[in-house]
């Protein structure tokens, strides 16, 4: 196991007062730590979970969540601190996620697709549990209109930063959320 | 339902319309129904998105990831941190019985039975099981015992980690070296600073939390010090 750095920027942080168990723990798994690793794991395994689900759709997010925690483990000497562990760690996990979506071929021009699919989408009333109902309907948003809802609405990226996330322009992330929320207006009003 | 201004809802709710369209869409919501029941379910759909709950996967995939970083063939290199924390753990009230300790060496401990102390609200509220400070249930003695042993506990594992650092630093380099004892020298500093304000002012609860605090972040930068040491060893 090679340490992939020394997490001598965390130490400069801990005299500064900002002891957040994440950044320690950040800095022992830089180390080599893998015990401090598996704690940054536990702590964060939901929201990526729920991160790569979404935006991945009908994809297994199992492989694709263990693809971004042995990224981030390969990456810990590039996190300096800058930002909170856990929002390095969501931006590592969104690349990764476009990175596996390019590898399924699921480019650009997807989001340029028809917003019909929504339409396949079960209707409120054949799913009792109404969160679980708005998940479904999240999944079954065209590619390009989910990706944007996800990041926008869900995860509080603004246009700008999806804009070059996704390589497109802003006032197409603009058009694809609302796109997105009129699409799951009409399956919700069903 | 659909007008020219339906397409622009969006990004009305999310405040990216320039002032002269807000105005001019303000104006067409005040006899539009119709697009003031869109805003209303935009609104809505945007409230759920950001409630949307997270959920871990079905099952367990660390020994998955494990297996991929090597940390099943490596867990030897690392150190035993929960073990370290256990040994060199200490509470906001042991740290300040500890304080009390290192007062009582300079001649300060009387903050110990000081009355305005043992009844402030401030210090019950942030240690409210702590009898060694705030309670009246223990005898001075007692809480004087206490606060010795927290001391020398204190003191053994500041000694402890240090011995570690001294010994392993040649392991570290030079630019990890000067970082912590750059930080170490902040950090007695400021504990010196305190104990010197303490000295005027023992029964000043703020003071007392505030070299509580910096002594326990003393012992942090030493642990992950020691853990540095360890992890290259």
């Amino acid at each position: 196991m090679t340490p992939p750095g020394t997490g001598v920027t965390t130490l400069e942080h801990q005299a500064t007062g900002r002891t957040d168990s994440d950044a320690v723990d950040a800095t022992l798994a830089a180390s080599g730590d893998a015990h401090a690793f598996e704690r940054l794991y536990r702590a964060h395994l939901g929201r990526i979970s729920s991160l790569v689900r979404r935006m991945l759709g009908d994809e297994d997010p199992d492989d694709v969540i263990q693809d971004v925690f042995v990224r981030a483990w390969q990456k810990l000497g590039t996190f300096r601190g800058e930002s909170a562990f856990g929002t390095w760690l969501h931006r590592l996990a969104v690349n990764v996620i476009l990175g596996r979506r390019e590898t399924l071929g699921i480019r650009r021009q997807r989001h340029l697709d028809g917003d019909a699919a929504l339409e396949t989408v079960p209707s409120r009333r054949t799913t009792p549990e109404i969160s679980m109902d708005f998940e479904t309907a999240m999944e079954r948003l065209p590619d390009g209109a989910r990706q944007v809802f996800v990041l926008h609405d869900v995860e509080g990226y603004r246009h700008e930063e999806i804009a070059e996330m996704l390589g497109l322009a802003t006032g197409t992330s603009k058009s694809q959320l609302h796109r997105a929320r009129m699409a799951l207006r009409r399956h919700l009003e069903r | 339902m659909s007008d020219q201004w339906t397409d622009r809802l969006s990004e009305y709710l999310d405040d990216e319309l320039p002032p002269d369209e807000r105005s001019a869409l303000e104006q067409h919501l005040r006899h539009c129904a119709a697009c003031g029941a869109v805003l209303a379910d935009l609104k809505r759909i945007v409230t759920r998105a950001r409630g949307l709950e997270d959920r871990p996967p079905e099952r367990d995939l660390w020994p998955g990831i494990a297996a991929r970083i090597g940390a099943g063939s490596g867990e030897t290199q690392a150190i035993d941190l929960a073990a370290a924390r256990r040994r060199w753990s200490f509470s906001l009230p042991q740290l300040i019985a500890a304080v009390i300790a290192l007062m009582a060496a300079s001649g300060g401990a009387a903050w110990l039975l000081h009355p305005a102390a043992q009844s402030s609200v401030a210090v019950r509220d942030t240690i409210p099981t702590t009898p060694v400070v705030a309670g009246g249930n223990l005898s001075a003695r007692n809480a004087g015992d206490r606060s010795r042993i927290a001391g020398q506990s204190y003191a053994a594992a500041v000694a402890d980690l240090e011995r570690v650092l001294t010994q392993g630093r040649g392991r570290l380099d030079t630019t990890t070296v000067r970082v912590i004892e750059r930080n170490l020298a902040t950090i007695d500093s400021a504990i010196a600073q305190a104990r010197r304000a303490l000295a005027a002012d023992s029964a000043n609860v703020y003071l007392n939390s505030h070299l509580a605090e910096t002594m326990q972040r003393k012992l942090d930068l030493l642990r992950q010090a020691a853990a540095l040491v360890s992890s290259v060893s």
